[in-house]
Parts: structure tokens; C-alpha cells; sequence
């Protein structure tokens, strides 16, 4: 498996592509037996919506292109945007449940050249559940289908690791703190290091940093905002600072107020921050962990009970889907990784590809779907099967 | 530019501006008299006491392109460029030696009245509050795409380093000229560009941030290590080095 592109055009064989349509058609067959209505999605997107979600981290390996008309378009890099952009065309400002499933290709740019495990075209197939019901439900369901298409196209051993975002977020919901601080802990969530650097700051404020003098910091945190906008426009004029840009001085205001409440607020308890910290750690099998969790958190005097029984209804759930989710490998950190994900999360690996190469995954996204409409909330679940991969699993890690 | 294949050493040399006349300055200093053959505008040249080099006068950037492909052994040209061009610079290219011209910076820069913004931690912080005011991710506008990608990644490109404050609220526009014109334009709100002197950015308004050196760049003589090296173009490069005494 080496990295060059040649290994693309090696791995496209007739008898390769064929293979993979065998699997996709028995994968699609459980689907659509599921009651998932299958679906096509264009595979070419607007840039835009993509880059706006998913960042620059994604962007760099997205091949993003102009038409004649000058229009920035893009080949899709996953297939759940544009499933979301499917269901919103569909039905506007309604949300009923719907289900859909898809099988197609998908791009992404790999700097050092592709190979087998990570192509730089691959097809995924895959299931979205939007606007079901019952939430915990949909993400048994989605966790058993996914399950359910791998074993039949034929992989007998695999690993399943699981995570909840949404125990974290209650978490920071039961901590007392300002509601700035969980924003900025709930952004840097998906940067370790960013997070442990946020987390000490809130323990030991240190100074501010800023080139402004303390004592206008301390005047501007204490007035209100139309006082605060003031003071600092009369501060750019007087240091030749030229106000531009779409950014307002409102925001500049807002930001500084809560730099100058950091440094006065009561510094989160080292209790607290310990907390989340030991959370964060916590790594066993699926139905230990809760056990974990439960006697981490009311050792602190922590609720977040709603949260766990979330959880563990969820364990009981796919086990009548015939899913015994309890043996899971749980990760409290798991998920971290991804853009959108806001609560259950799991993937599937192979000992033939190893534990960092996924053959598939998915999760819960509550908040994508308003990001891209701006407009209400639909809670929506999915997951993919990266179908080379499996192919690759199901043969031993050969082609 | 096609004669890697045979014994000669291709060496790229920047066409035109500082950068050509500062190389062919040190490379005349050095005893290496670089002249071009035939039509003055032409982009073929020899070195008149060397006659197994040959020289091919590219743009810097295209250089950068060259040395990764392998269809020059030498070149001469920015850091900044052989960095943006390839991500795996180590493995494709070696860094002989810094010529000691050609400065320019790559650094973040914001406008000057973000009085809440001096560091990349705060920015994030600032870009955050910025996406749920406005719904939108902040733009930086850049000709840097990749450079820009991963510094904002938290990826130091001084070893000493090695990471620092991420920022992920953002989205690259790309620019191809007067990058430093963006914000007031309301194109971008922020930049990443080259500057040596900092003056053009002073009179757009803007400052660079305090962590927000990309990379101090610098003219350098570039090895291609995708090229193919015979004995010969081997000892051509030695005597090239010790000439230029780096």
C-alpha cells in the first residue's frame, strides 16, 4: 500500500468495482427492508454550505472548483450533507421523520497521494434517521443496521467503540460556571490541547495579555454596552486605529467584558476542573464505564443522571436490536474528533485494518441541520459504511 | 528543464525582479558567472565557467513546483513558497543553504482597532463569538492556502516549537493580489500575507499578531531529492556548495 496515486488507479480494477457493487446491493437491500427510502444526492455540491460547516481541517482535502458561470462548487467529501440539503429541499420548514439510505462515491484530496485505506475516491454507504420520535431509538437502530450491513456483507470480527457527547455536555451543564466558559469549553472540546489550556485558564486566570491598560479594561467590563463602544472608539481614535471591516465595535465590547469578568470571577474549584478531567478519562467496556461515571460524578455532588439513563436505555435498546452494545469498548473521549456530532457516537474497526482506520461510524447531529437552514432544529442520527474498506476487511487486508 | 534524465545538473534560478539579480549576484560573487543563452527573454542559460550546468530561468513559485517533481536538481527560491507548495517538503526537498536575501514574512494579521485580538488563542475567541453573531465563519484572505491551513492547525514550522494556539473558526478566501486590501474591502476580516518591512500593512490598518509569524522565509538553494542524481550531478552540486561557501 504505497502512496501514490498509481495505487488509486491499481485499486479501480473491473473485477474490484463489481465486487463492491455486490456489497453495496446486499447493504442497500437491508436498508430499504428497514424502511430507509433510498436516496441519491447530487455529487456536486456547493462549496459553500461545505466549507461554512465543516472547516478548513476538511476543506484542505475537498476539491473545490469554479463553473463557467463562476459559481464555487465542490465533489462531495461525505454524503450526510448533502442527505441534510436532500431532506430540507424536500420539506422546508417542516420536520417529519425520514429516513433515507444512499450508496455513492465521495472525493477527498490526500496531500501524499492516495492508497487503499484512504483513497481519494471511495464510496460510502449509509443511513439517516431525521426527526425520529424517539431519539435513543434511532440511535439503537441506526448502531444495528450499521452492524447488521457489515456482517452481511460478510465481515465476521470486528470491534465496536462507542462515546456520548451529550453525558459531557450535561457535564458542563451541572458545573457551576459562567455560561461564556461552557462555550469556549464546549468550542475547544475538539482540541485536546486547546482544552487543557482553556480548562487551566478558567482554574488560574492569569493576566489578560492585551495591550490595552487594565485600567480601561476594568472600566469597560463594568459599563454597559453603548458606554463600552464609547470608550473604545475614543481609544482608536486617540492611538490612530482605523475602524474597518464587517467585525462591530458591539463585539469587540462583548469580547473584552468577558475578559475583564474572567479576571474577576471566582476561578472554576480545582474539584470541578478535576472533574472533567477524570471524565474525559474514562475508558472501559460500554455498561462499566456508566458505572464509572455515576461514582465519579456523586463523589462531586454532580447530576447527571438524565443524561446516563439516556445512555443506558440506549445499551438496552440495541440489545433488543440484537446489539450487545454493553461489551463496547466506551470512550469518553471519542467523538471529539468530529465536526458535528452532538451526542451518541460509534464506530467499527477490524483487526485486518487496525483500530485506527474505520471501517465505518456514525453518530448523532442535533445541531447540523439549522446550521445549514438556519432555521429550526431537526434532530437527526446516521451513519456510513466506507465500502472499500470493508471489501479490504472482509478479504483479510488484501484487494 | 528536461535534462534531468541526462548528465548535466539543471539548476532553477528565479526569472525575474530582486530575486533574480541578488542570485546571479551571489552566484557571480561565488565565481559562478550565470548568463542566459540566445534571446535575452529566453528562459535557458549555462554557467560560463561550469559548462555540465545547465540553468533554467523559472518564476519562484514554479521553481517550488520543479524541485518537487524532480525536473530540476537545484533551485533557488523562498522557504515560504517551497512550504505552501509541498506539504512533505522534508521527504521532496532539502534546504542546502539560506542565501541570505529574499526576507519576507508570512504572518496573520488583523485590523488594528481588534484591540480584544493580540494573540492566535484570542482570535479563536474572537472568531467563535464572531460565527454566532454574524453565522458565518470569519475569512482570511490569503494566496497561502496551505501555509495558512496548517499554522491555523496549530503546526509550528520552528522546530522549536512545533505546536501552538489553534484557530478553527475560520474559512480561507483565496487572493491573488493586494491581500492586504481585503478587510477594508469587507472581502476578508483577516489576512495572511508576506511582508518585510510591515509598512503596507501599517497604511491597510493592520497588525500582525504577536504569535502570528508563519515563517521568517528567505531565499535558499534547494536540493530536489525527487530528482534522479548521477555521480556527476552529485559532484557538480558539492562544487556548486563550496563555491557559494554555505
Amino acid at each position: 500500500m504505497t502512496g501514490t496515486a498509481e495505487g488509486d488507479e491499481l485499486a479501480v480494477s473491473a473485477r474490484w468495482i463489481e465486487a463492491l457493487d455486490r456489497q453495496s446491493v446486499i447493504m442497500m437491500a437491508i436498508f430499504a427492508r428497514a424502511g430507509f427510502e433510498p436516496v441519491a444526492p447530487a455529487v456536486i455540491q456547493p462549496a459553500d454550505v461545505f466549507l461554512d460547516l465543516i472547516g478548513e481541517d476538511l476543506r484542505g482535502r475537498t476539491y473545490v472548483f469554479s463553473d463557467p458561470s463562476g459559481a464555487e462548487l465542490c465533489l462531495r467529501p461525505d454524503l450526510t450533507i448533502p442527505a441534510c440539503r436532500l431532506y430540507l429541499a424536500r420539506h422546508g420548514a417542516e420536520a417529519p421523520a425520514s429516513r433515507f439510505a444512499y450508496n455513492g462515491v465521495v472525493f477527498r484530496y490526500q496531500p501524499t497521494g492516495g492508497n487503499l485505506v484512504r483513497p481519494r475516491e471511495f464510496r460510502q454507504a449509509g443511513i439517516e434517521s431525521f426527526a425520529a420520535d424517539d431519539p435513543g431509538r434511532a440511535d439503537a437502530e441506526i448502531l444495528a443496521l450499521s452492524v447488521e450491513a457489515v456482517r452481511a456483507a460478510g465481515l465476521r470480527a470486528f470491534k465496536l467503540r462507542v462515546g456520548d457527547l451529550g453525558i459531557f455536555d450535561a457535564l458542563l451543564e451541572a458545573v457551576e460556571m459562567p455560561d461564556r466558559w461552557r462555550v469556549r469549553l464546549r468550542h475547544h472540546f475538539r482540541h485536546p490541547d486547546a482544552f487543557r489550556r482553556q480548562l487551566r485558564h478558567i482554574v488560574q486566570p492569569n493576566t489578560a495579555g492585551l495591550e490595552i491598560p487594565d485600567e480601561l479594561l476594568r472600566r469597560l467590563t463594568a459599563a454597559d454596552e453603548n458606554t463600552a463602544i464609547a470608550e473604545i472608539e475614543a481609544y482608536c481614535a486617540a492611538h490612530d486605529l482605523t475602524i474597518t471591516g464587517t467585525r462591530t465595535l458591539e463585539e469587540i465590547a462583548a469580547h473584552l467584558k468577558g475578559i475583564g469578568e474572567d479576571l474577576q470571577e471566582r476561578p472554576l474549584s480545582k474539584e470541578a476542573a478535576g472533574l472533567i478531567d477524570a471524565y474525559l478519562r474514562v475508558e472501559a467496556p460500554a455498561r462499566a464505564a456508566m458505572a464509572q461515571i455515576r461514582s465519579l460524578t456523586s463523589a462531586a455532588g454532580i447530576d447527571v443522571s438524565a443524561a446516563l439513563d439516556a445512555y443506558e436505555a440506549r445499551i438496552a435498546l440495541a440489545a433488543q436490536e440484537g446489539i450487545e452494545m454493553g461489551d463496547a469498548h466506551f470512550s469518553a473521549s471519542f467523538g471529539r474528533a468530529f465536526a458535528y456530532y452532538t451526542g451518541f457516537v460509534f464506530e467499527i474497526t477490524s483487526s485486518a485494518l487496525g483500530d485506527t482506520t474505520p471501517i465505518g461510524g456514525g453518530g448523532r447531529y442535533d445541531t447540523l441541520m439549522e446550521t445549514i437552514s438556519g432555521a429550526g432544529r431537526v434532530p437527526a442520527v446516521g451513519a456510513a459504511i466506507h465500502s472499500e474498506r470493508l471489501l479490504l476487511a472482509v478479504r483479510g487486508g488484501r484487494p | 528543464m528536461s535534462d534531468a534524465q541526462s548528465d548535466r545538473l539543471v539548476l532553477a534560478v528565479p526569472s525575474k525582479g530582486r530575486l533574480m539579480d541578488d542570485t546571479l549576484g551571489l552566484f557571480a560573487k561565488a565565481g559562478l558567472t550565470i548568463r542566459k543563452v540566445g534571446n535575452e527573454r529566453g528562459y535557458r542559460g549555462e554557467v560560463a565557467e561550469v559548462p555540465a550546468i545547465e540553468v533554467a530561468f523559472i518564476s519562484a513559485s514554479e521553481i517550488a513546483h520543479a524541485i518537487r517533481d524532480g525536473k530540476v536538481h537545484l533551485g533557488v527560491t523562498g522557504e515560504d513558497l517551497l512550504r505552501e507548495t509541498i506539504p512533505d517538503m522534508e521527504a521532496k526537498a532539502q534546504i542546502l543553504a539560506p542565501l541570505g536575501f529574499g526576507h519576507a514574512d508570512v504572518i496573520v494579521a488583523v485590523p488594528n482597532f481588534w484591540i480584544d485580538v493580540v494573540s492566535m488563542a484570542d482570535l479563536e475567541e474572537a472568531a467563535v463569538l464572531y460565527r454566532r453573531r454574524h453565522g458565518t465563519r470569519m475569512r482570511v484572505a490569503t494566496k497561502y492556502m496551505g501555509l495558512t491551513r496548517r499554522f491555523f492547525a496549530g503546526h509550528r514550522f520552528d522546530a522549536a516549537v512545533k505546536t501552538g494556539a489553534a484557530v478553527t473558526m475560520y474559512r480561507i478566501v483565496e487572493s491573488l493580489g493586494a491581500t492586504e486590501g481585503a478587510p477594508a474591502a469587507g472581502t476578508a476580516e483577516l489576512i495572511v500575507d508576506i511582508t518585510s518591512t510591515g509598512s503596507t500593512l501599517k497604511a491597510n490598518g493592520l497588525r500582525i499578531l504577536a504569535d502570528g509569524v508563519i515563517l521568517k522565509s528567505q531565499a535558499n538553494l534547494v536540493l530536489s531529492r525527487t530528482a534522479s542524481w548521477s555521480p556527476q550531478q552529485s559532484r557538480l552540486r558539492d562544487d556548486i556548495v563550496r563555491a557559494l561557501g554555505a
